[in-house]
């Protein structure tokens, strides 16, 4: 049955509507960065439950979120909770502030009052108790000295221990060399989690001198550092030749101390990927030629089967006739 | 000339011989481009910190990729009406290696969403909906296992495709990677090669009541062939039965069509969201980066399993007739899946959330295209396919950010897995109920049809009948014919059931 004149209108409309639509969504990853946007600058304790690490000593490390000032009043709290297996939670100290460690012992254990140490390295280091289970130290970190390891020791009918890192803050790298080509341009880019006072970059000379600061080298049509946030920063590098290749290295400078990542850069000529483009596109033409080829060669066949057919059966219609008469 | 009882209907699809080359270019050209989008995310960061971009403007070639793929559909359809599979798809293939060659080349983000998103999707496009299209053509009586097999290769290409990725990129770079994924997808014009045109085979049938019934057939576009012979009735149609020849308008009448759109549309604001956000909260339970892209392995490989398996039961006797409420039955276990996933918060209770997902996604996927098909018919399936897509194109798209809102909302996932599991729950009871009121009505007009088939008046019903199956009164799809005999006697069981 026809569909009248104003339901076909009906349907272009529809069309109309449905293509204007724009079909674009926000991406999908919005929620990836759920964690980094909820960043507050208060200070918190963080518990660390050892229950996962079933196997040896695990690192953990721990985002502190950053005092926002830097004096006495700013204190950061620092918890391990010990059931069993030795614990260890590495701590970013950007700069000077008063840190606190707490070793507390779970509940379910079956030690019971045990012998408490704290120690750096070999040094003893006073505690004193918050609360029935729990050991606390109170540290000043005021220069690269106050850094280091910190263990407690609870003794009783078993030993637990707990390890704190108290460092100068990681920043990130990129562990995999960095490939480029030609004419290109590189780009590395640095991330932490803090505010360093000044980002650094080097290079390796290739006549084997050492580090140089990109700083000291700078044409700056050659060499770009830009810090694009207080906590990023980004070296381009133009014009890539294949004498740009090698180790390249970031450092970020804290008020405790520096902390570096590390680069490799490879520069490769447009030919590398080329070859096994081309490989591939002249595997694909062999293929279609071939399938193209296959089709031609069975129509054929079909062609010649199907004549003899109909030969066939012309004969035999001939022949009814001639029967029935 | 041959006897007149030769004469009748076209012979059916082959079932088989070169229908399983077909099937496994079809698997080659599906896997692309549904994996391939997928498979762009290890790009993401390098490109990011490439052009000094945010996450989420890098992510937007992705959604762009979608997008296009799902919203050129009418236009795929479009084509197919007009050429065939075959070329489509072949100018699909090369339209994605131009996309991605030309975005080794580019030097800003505007240029790689034209580039990777626009151009490499709608080739894309060009590819998945013509493959679609030509297994319903070659298939009829094992058209469930065909499509099943077809659709699996969507996960084998993806766990193909990661490793390769992340091997290309760790040796040449994006840029090379771009040139050679390129080259990779020119694979698509050598799955297209293989989509021998069919439909011609009414060739070695010559009667006058063939010829009557190409006649017939004149009115809607069923056959693969270009339209030479149908040239001179187009100078007198007008305007919208023209468009109408080429995209088909008039399956929004298709009461079956509706209820398959409504249905799909409401289930794909939940379907993707959870694959999405699965390794996010793997790892915000606590769980290490390797092992959370572990559970995504797992899930790829069950539905890699799942697929064909699917196509299989759902070929069987007892499932074939009734495979709307297997499909209906399939949403609502995935459904019930994330329904439960936040009832996991172990290691353990996600390995096994994971393979249960892997599961119904893979059943849900297996039978998408098919149940499609099953309403509407091989004949008016490609106009649906592009119909479909573009309403689909629109939620699939809304289903992941609407996630992401309720996680950053409430700083849980778990109202993530609440909402899509009960929206697919919802679409799962919505197709069950409609479908059992579909094949309550297509009793009816069964009978109805039988009535006037056993009328006196025979002769004409018989071309009448022929004519009736292509116009838009009817609701069921021709192809139902041949398994008429077999699902006689079930659906008679179901006639008195119903009536009861």
């Amino acid at each position: 049955m026809p569909a009248t004149f104003s339901r076909r209108c009906l349907g272009c409309l529809l069309l109309l509507l449905l293509c204007t639509r724009v079909s674009g969504g926000t991406p999908a990853d919005s929620a990836m960065t759920t964690q980094d946007s909820n960043q507050t600058e208060v200070n918190s304790v963080t518990k660390m439950q050892a229950e996962h690490e079933s196997s040896g000593p695990a690192v953990a490390t721990e985002k502190l979120k950053p005092a926002s000032k830097q004096n006495s009043q700013s204190v950061s709290e620092h918890e391990i909770v010990l059931s069993g297996a030795p614990v260890e939670k590495s701590v970013s100290v950007p700069s000077p502030t008063k840190v606190e460690l707490t070793c507390k012992l779970d509940e379910n254990s079956h030690l019971k009052d045990p012998q408490v140490t704290w120690k750096k390295g070999s040094e003893t280091i006073s505690h004193t108790s918050k609360s029935r289970n729990s050991w606390t130290i109170q540290l000043t970190i005021s220069d690269s000295s106050h850094l280091g390891t910190y263990t407690c020791i609870l003794k009783g009918e078993k030993e637990l221990s707990a390890v704190f890192h108290l460092q100068v803050p990681k920043i990130e790298g990129r562990e995999k060399p960095i490939i480029t080509y030609e004419g290109d341009r590189a780009v590395m880019v640095c991330k932490t989690e803090y505010n360093p006072k000044a980002w650094i970059w080097y290079m390796n000379m290739t006549n084997g001198t050492g580090q140089v600061s990109i700083d000291k080298v700078l044409p700056t049509d050659k060499f770009l550092i830009k810090r694009q946030s207080a906590k990023v920063s980004r070296l381009e590098i133009l014009k890539l030749t294949k004498e740009d290749r090698g180790v390249y290295w970031c450092e970020a400078s804290f008020d405790l101390g520096t902390s570096e990542a590390r680069f490799e850069l490879r520069v490769l000529s447009f030919t590398a990927p080329l070859k096994p483009f081309l490989a591939i596109v002249a595997e694909v033409a062999i293929l279609v030629t071939a399938i193209a080829l296959l089709e031609v060669y069975s129509k054929r066949k079909e062609k010649r089967g199907e004549k003899e057919s109909d030969q066939i059966e012309q004969l035999k219609s001939e022949d009814v006739p001639r029967r029935r008469k | 000339m041959p006897a007149p009882a030769e004469v009748g209907r076209a012979p059916g699809p082959p079932d088989g011989g070169w229908g399983w080359v077909v099937v496994f270019g079809a698997f080659l050209s599906i896997g692309f481009a549904y994996a391939f989008p997928k498979g762009l995310a290890i790009f993401f960061k390098e490109i990011q910190d490439f052009f000094g971009t945010s996450y989420s403007e890098v992510a937007w070639v992705s959604s762009i990729m979608l997008a296009t793929t799902y919203g050129a559909g009418p236009i795929s359809s479009i084509l197919v009406n007009r050429y065939g599979s075959r070329p489509v798809v072949m100018f699909g293939g090369l339209l994605c290696g131009v996309g991605m060659v030309s975005a080794a080349f580019c030097t800003s983000i505007l240029q790689l969403y034209v580039c990777v998103g626009f151009i490499t999707g709608f080739g894309l496009a060009l590819n998945l909906q013509p493959s679609v299209i030509i297994v319903g053509k070659y298939f009829l009586k094992r058209r469930p296992i065909a499509n099943g097999l077809a659709m699996a290769g969507s996960p084998v290409m993806l766990c193909t495709l990661a490793p390769l990725n992340q091997f290309l990129f760790e040796n040449f770079g994006w840029r090379g990677s771009f040139l050679i994924l390129g080259a990779i997808l020119l694979h698509c014009c050598v799955a297209g090669a293989l989509f021998r045109p069919i439909g011609a085979r009414t060739a070695l049938v010559k009667t006058p009541v063939t010829e009557e019934g190409n006649d017939a057939l004149k009115g809607k576009i069923t056959e693969d062939g270009p339209m030479e012979n149908r040239t001179e009735e187009e100078e007198g149609k007008d305007c919208f039965e023209k468009i109408n020849q080429y995209l088909d308008f008039s399956l929004f009448k298709h009461r079956g069509f509706l209820i398959y759109l409504i249905g799909n549309v409401l289930m794909f604001l939940g379907f993707f969201a959870p694959i999405v956000f699965l390794a996010p909260y793997a790892k915000h339970t606590g769980i290490d980066e390797y092992s959370a892209a572990f559970l995504l392995s797992i899930l790829a490989v069950v539905d890699m399993v799942a697929r064909p398996a699917t196509g299989i039961i759902a070929n069987s006797r007892w499932v074939r007739p009734r495979i709307q409420y297997f499909f209906s039955f399939a949403i609502a276990f995935n459904g019930a899946c994330h329904l439960l996933c936040p009832l996991a918060s172990s290691y353990t209770g996600l390995i096994v959330y994971s393979s249960f997902f892997g599961l119904a996604f893979g059943m849900v996927c297996a039978m998408l295209f098919e149940t499609l098909m099953d309403l509407v018919g091989a004949a008016r399936f490609t106009s649906a396919v592009g119909l479909v897509t573009i309403a689909e194109c629109c939620t699939i798209l809304l289903g992941p950010p609407i996630g992401g809102i309720l996680i950053d909302t409430f700083g849980d996932y778990k109202y993530m897995f609440i909402k899509c599991g009960a929206v697919m729950v919802l679409a799962g009871t919505f197709l069950f109920i409609m479908n059992y009121y579909n094949y309550r009505m297509l009793a009816k007009e069964e009978k109805e049809r039988k009535r006037k088939e056993e009328d006196p008046k025979s002769v004409r019903t018989e071309d009448e009948g022929k004519k009736n199956w292509n116009k838009d009164s009817t609701q069921d799809g021709p192809e139902l014919e041949p398994l008429r005999e077999k699902g006689e006697r079930v659906k008679k069981e179901m006639n008195g059931t119903v009536e009861v």
